[in-house]
């Protein structure tokens, strides 16, 4: 039997295995994928369905890059991607290490410190946006009480503070994320090698230079991976808070993509920008792929 | 029999007779039917799906609620419905600034619910659900803003005084938006006190900023549809928001509020005049919630320098779509939904209601209650509502203007554009949609 599919050159035993999960992945990915590349060559506005055999070419494509507040939104959504991920992972290492050292009551901080997780990004932002509110919100009344100012700080209004209260949010809700993964990998970590550079006389600042934090960096890397698509998907927190504004000041891609999409229901311009903007994910994936890579390379003695 | 007892009967018969007459009303007989529908969810909409099963029971049909979601969750939802082609629902929430968008998707309901029943209704609201001359939705209750103010900031002497000597008129709620302005500045004492607010994102702002144009003589549009909002009354109406904004007259934080943020302002006692909904009515009376709660005044929303008094308007509505299969249960159902007894239950909690004998007994109830503020909302409202409630320009493009008009009215806002040149952006982009779609 098995010999009959060897026949030829070809091995079909495993294509033929791997078919349904080769289909189930068509289905599932390559498909939609295809499809909204399709849409976004169109004119194709969600409550005009017959649009979407009106083909333009680039046309959708063209007008991006001729679009400054485009460019803006694509430029400022790096930098909360680069600020958010660097804060979440300094923050997340830190709090890893000192739960690493708790010996009581480790599994309930564990736990607590899971919190933030489980709120839906809505909530995150609403709860936020209360906080940060220059009127009636706790932040402004706390420092005004403390007589640390007499004014009102808008928070969510000025263009720096705004992107600020933004991270803030972010951060609060996923720097657990990178401390869960972070304490994974201390746990995994081999007791040796750290004992015998007590040995050999490594104060502390060494050991974990030179040991704890290069043993750490590919689990750093694969949170930073995962995190990376999640920040870039940024869009209730922003939504909430600000949608964008004022004037465009806190606008992401996809608070954009968003709002062209559904409530202009341009889904042809808006699946090109998804696509631009698919571009800066897999930049930033590929990134901490070959630094993974390379971290792992360090870890194997190579260097 | 004493006296007393007699007039329980009497009462406790009357009542069995009118809760007789109102199961007795024919709803149809639609046995073994399935009703779909996709109703807007939040607190305030739920008590008057509590009722359905009353519906339920007396024709007979099952209503399955597919989805019970904010205004703005549905309508992602019905486009989407639209796009993919599973408009295989009957009864749709559905709202007058978004009905233009789906085209028509919705029956006319001229044909489907009869023209005494339609009657009962208020002729403006009907007029405000007409797209294109189709009657697309039964309007389930409406609402207006008006001017809510802290009463003892008015009857205050020393202020009275000090208003007189700084702007030479008397202290008094006020007629007009300039006073507003004059008013608002008196009154403002940042970071602790402030003189009014305003929603300052989304359609909100575009909303606000479109009433204060027409109030001032404008209009965001011409007859042939090119965009006319960057005119000389509106950059008057922008001014407006401008000037309180910069003087500090309003909360620094105002490019980024919403309605809660207005809401719970006022509610707050940190402001003393703020433009807002009928529904907030009773909450702002509240003391439970509200620092203002007994102190709290209302008037019809002032004018603005063309003499007419800013009332942009909004119903919630229920539609039925093209595609059901038994418009009859639906038109039943929405009629159900939308009848006087419904309305009374959310008339109750200080919704407007959209029937004319709805005001009349919602009135009534109140003033037997001794609710005298909940009789100078419902007076306030039912004028304004009659006579000063406009929708915005009823065109599927309206959400994608206000989406290029509104980033403009914050950067004039926060001082990254003066307000010409805000609006000349605005509609210059706008001119751009409405080429797109074909006007001209």
């Amino acid at each position: 039997m098995s010999r009959a599919f060897q026949t030829g050159r070809v091995n079909w035993t495993p294509v033929l295995l791997l078919l349904p999960a080769i289909g189930v992945m068509m289905f599932v990915v390559a498909l939609p994928l295809v499809f909204s590349l399709y849409t976004s060559l169109t004119s194709y506005r969600l409550t005009r369905p017959e649009t979407i055999w009106d083909f333009v070419w680039f046309r959708n494509y063209e007008r991006l890059f001729g679009n400054r507040d485009f460019w803006v939104a694509f430029g400022r959504t790096i930098l909360f991607l680069t600020i958010a991920l660097n804060v979440q992972l300094i923050l997340g290492l830190g709090i890893a290490l000192l739960i690493n050292k708790i010996t009581w009551g480790q599994r309930t901080l564990r736990t607590i410190m899971m919190f933030p997780m489980m709120f839906s990004p809505i909530l995150v932002g609403f709860q936020f946006k209360f906080i940060f509110n220059d009127n009636i919100g706790i932040l402004n009344n706390a420092l005004q009480s403390l007589g640390w100012t007499d004014r009102a700080i808008p928070w969510l209004v000025d263009g720096k503070l705004a992107m600020f209260s933004i991270i803030f949010a972010e951060v609060w809700m996923s720097t657990s994320v990178f401390a869960i993964l972070l304490l994974a990998g201390l746990f995994a970590m081999p007791r040796d090698p750290l004992e015998a550079a007590k040995v050999d006389g490594c104060n502390a600042w060494q050991v974990f230079r030179h040991i704890t934090l290069p043993f750490l960096m590919p689990f750093a890397f694969i949170a930073m991976t995962i995190r990376s698509l999640d920040i870039a998907r940024a869009y209730d927190i922003v939504k909430v808070m600000t949608d964008g504004g004022p004037a465009g000041r806190t606008e992401l891609l996809w608070t954009m993509i968003a709002r062209t999409a559904y409530q202009d229901a341009r889904m042809g311009q808006a699946n090109a920008a998804a696509y631009l903007s698919t571009i800066l994910s897999i930049a930033f994936t590929y990134y901490f792929y070959l630094k993974l890579v390379e971290s792992r390379r360090y870890m194997g003695g190579v260097q | 029999m004493t006296r007393t007892t007699k007039k329980l009967t009497l009462g406790v018969a009357l009542a069995a007779l009118t809760a007789g007459g109102a199961v007795a009303q024919d709803w149809g007989d639609f046995s073994g039917y399935t009703l779909r529908v996709k109703l807007i969810g939040g607190a305030q909409y739920e008590p008057l799906y509590a009722t359905i099963s009353e519906w339920e029971a007396a024709t007979g049909a099952t209503v399955d609620i597919l989805s019970r979601k904010n205004h703005f969750e549905l309508d992602r939802e019905i486009k989407q419905d639209i796009a993919a082609g599973t408009l295989n629902w009957c009864v749709g929430s559905n709202h007058t600034s978004f009905a233009p968008q789906y085209g028509n998707i919705y029956a006319d309901l001229n044909d489907l619910i009869a023209p005494e029943v339609l009657a009962e209704f208020t002729p403006l609201l009907l007029e405000h659900s007409t797209v294109d001359g189709r009657l697309v939705q039964l309007p389930r209750h409406s609402d207006v803003s008006n001017l809510f103010y802290q009463k003892s900031l008015f009857e205050d002497a020393d202020n009275q005084a000090a208003f007189l000597a700084e702007y030479g008129y008397e202290l008094a709620p006020p007629e007009t938006w300039a006073q507003v302005f004059d008013q608002a500045m008196f009154f403002a004492d940042p970071p602790n006190f402030f003189g009014t607010q305003f929603v300052g994102k989304d359609e909100a702002v575009t909303g606000r900023f479109y009433e204060m144009l027409v109030a001032n003589g404008g209009a965001m549009f011409d007859d042939d549809w090119n965009p006319t909002f960057n005119s000389e009354a509106g950059v008057e109406a922008l001014e407006f928001f401008v000037g309180l904004y910069n003087a500090g007259a309003v909360p620094a934080g105002v490019p980024n509020y919403l309605w809660d943020d207005t809401g719970l302002g006022f509610a707050s006692g940190t402001v003393a005049l703020n433009l807002d909904w009928g529904g907030w009515s009773a909450f702002f009376n509240d003391a439970d919630n509200s620092a203002v709660a007994g102190n709290v005044g209302v008037i019809r929303a002032p004018m603005g320098s063309a003499g007419l008094r800013t009332g942009w308007s909004g119903s919630h509505s229920f539609s039925i779509t093209e595609g059901c299969d038994n418009k009859e249960a639906a038109a039943s159902f929405i009629t159900f939904l939308t009848d006087h007894d419904r309305q009374m239950i959310e008339a109750r909690m200080g919704i407007l209601p959209t029937r004319t004998a709805v005001w009349d007994d919602a009135l009534a109830e109140f003033a037997d209650a001794g609710n005298d503020f909940m009789v100078e909302v419902f007076s306030t409202f039912r004028t304004s509502m009659a006579e000063d409630a406009f929708t915005p320009p009823l065109i599927p493009e309206w959400i994608e203007v206000s989406n290029v008009l509104w980033p403009q009215l914050q950067a004039a806002m926060v001082g990254d554009a003066t307000p010409q040149a805000a609006l000349d952006r605005a509609a210059r982009d706008a001119a751009e949609i409405m080429e797109d779609a074909g006007y001209n």
